[in-house]
């Protein structure tokens, strides 16, 4: 099983190496949890029956100072274990963007590109983004990208709708986009995307209110029913938790609680991950 | 008068879990130099506790599994929320009762230099929202 939506934002090993891990954690991302010992990660995944996990950078140094994570941080977590795969984040804004992706994927051994267009302030249209996109492209990664609300601060809403993603998502029919947080509050939004393009992908990271299940219950049976998910969507949709801001074992519950199939249970939980990242045809 | 204080790291590696932590105590009760006097020892988290009772396993499950038939983690908690001071979800109301009703601190008797207990009395220190690495204080006190 592969958690494609975590952060690894509250290591502790990492907090007297990187002076600004810190005040990035606690002003930046918003987090106010203890450091932990990155066997507490490890531990977490056991307890949750993953396996591997996505580890996501947010390049957002320009807007607040600090990334969220740096693509070698990323990296050298990854060197750490191979439980452990790794994102590249870049600013778009940025003239040199798409050659630093490029760099962080082959220098690196990253595997796909995070953008935050809230935290990172950039327009999703701007043509600059589609430059990283024809990068991404070429490179044959997955772009996972924040969708609907973040907890982050002086992020406007406005800059998560999942529908300002369509230009793009056309414009580059084989690279696949990953909506993260299934684009909440506009899940229909996104869902309608992923129903009416194929290279749309949805991961199940999200949780704004409520206990995670009773979260699940409603969005994925009564706002959206869980039939669409398991009939059209079984093989677009991949398992996120967005630990440290929810521990991983509730988001799994929370997914097993809904009524559907072993089968589809496992292609969100591990097979749509695996073709995503290039581990299987 | 001698007041020692020790802060001591414990690695929970399950969800929930008693972590049998009295040889700890007691080397540190020993080792402070303190004749006669008490120990107090107390988690410093809310969702873990720190208990006392007979240290067999049966009863360790008894007591987890009759903590969550008490406090079940699907309940209609108002903790489920987003809380704003922590940047994430508060949904282990169960976690906080069960470290309420199982209590977050003990108190022995120390006299030439060794704990009194009773020969069941086992230390638990307590996870009800694990894993996670966890801080429990060991305070000395006496002469």
């Amino acid at each position: 099983m592969i958690d494609f939506h975590t952060h690894p934002v509250l290591i502790r090993e990492f907090t007297e190496k990187y002076p600004n891990y810190v005040r990035v954690a606690r002003e930046v991302f918003n987090i106010g949890n203890n450091f932990q010992p990155l066997e507490t990660f490890f531990l977490q995944m056991d307890a949750a029956g993953i396996e591997k996990a996505v580890l996501l950078p947010i390049a957002c140094g320009r807007a607040r100072k600090d990334p969220v994570s740096s693509n070698e941080q990323v990296a050298e977590l990854c060197g750490m274990s191979d439980r452990f795969i790794g994102f590249a984040s870049v600013d778009p804004m940025a003239p040199n963007a798409p050659k630093e992706l490029e760099s962080a994927i082959a220098q690196l051994g990253l595997k796909g590109l995070k953008l935050d267009a809230a935290l990172q302030d950039f327009d999703l249209n701007d043509p600059a983004v589609f430059a990283v996109y024809e990068a991404a492209a070429s490179l044959r990664i997955p772009v996972l990208i924040h969708t609907g609300m973040s907890w982050a601060p002086e992020t406007p809403l406005e800059r998560g709708q999942p529908l300002l993603l369509e230009k793009a998502i056309r414009r580059f029919p084989k690279l696949q986009f990953v909506l993260a947080h299934w684009g909440w509050p506009w899940v229909w939004d996104a869902t309608a995307l992923a129903l009416k393009y194929p290279n749309v992908f949805l991961d199940t990271s999200c949780l704004y209110y409520d206990g995670p299940t009773e979260f699940f219950q409603f969005v994925f049976s009564k706002q959206i029913p869980t039939t669409l998910v398991e009939r059209s969507l079984r093989n677009q949709v991949v398992f996120g938790s967005n630990y440290p801001r929810v521990e991983i074992k509730n988001m799994v519950k929370a997914l097993k609680s809904l009524s559907l199939t072993e089968g589809c249970l496992e292609k969100i939980f591990s097979t749509n991950a695996e073709r995503l990242l290039g581990m299987r045809q | 008068m001698i007041i020692k204080i020790e802060r001591v790291k414990v690695q929970s590696r399950k969800s929930e879990e008693a972590i049998n932590i009295t040889p700890r105590v007691d080397d540190i009760v020993e080792k402070s130099g303190v004749k006669n006097g008490v120990v107090n020892v107390m988690t410093c988290h809310t969702s873990s506790g720190l208990l006392v009772t007979e240290g067999i396993p049966c009863l360790e499950e008894d007591i987890l599994t009759h903590f969550s038939r008490l406090f079940p983690e699907e309940e209609d908690y108002h903790h489920r929320r987003y809380l704003d001071f922590d940047g994430r979800m508060g949904f282990n109301a169960d976690s906080h009762l069960k470290s309420i009703l199982g209590g977050i601190q003990c108190m022995f008797p120390i006299e030439n230099g060794k704990i009194v207990r009773g020969s069941r009395q086992t230390i638990y220190f307590m996870e009800y929202d694990g894993p996670l690495e966890r801080v429990y204080l060991v305070q000395v006190l006496g002469e």
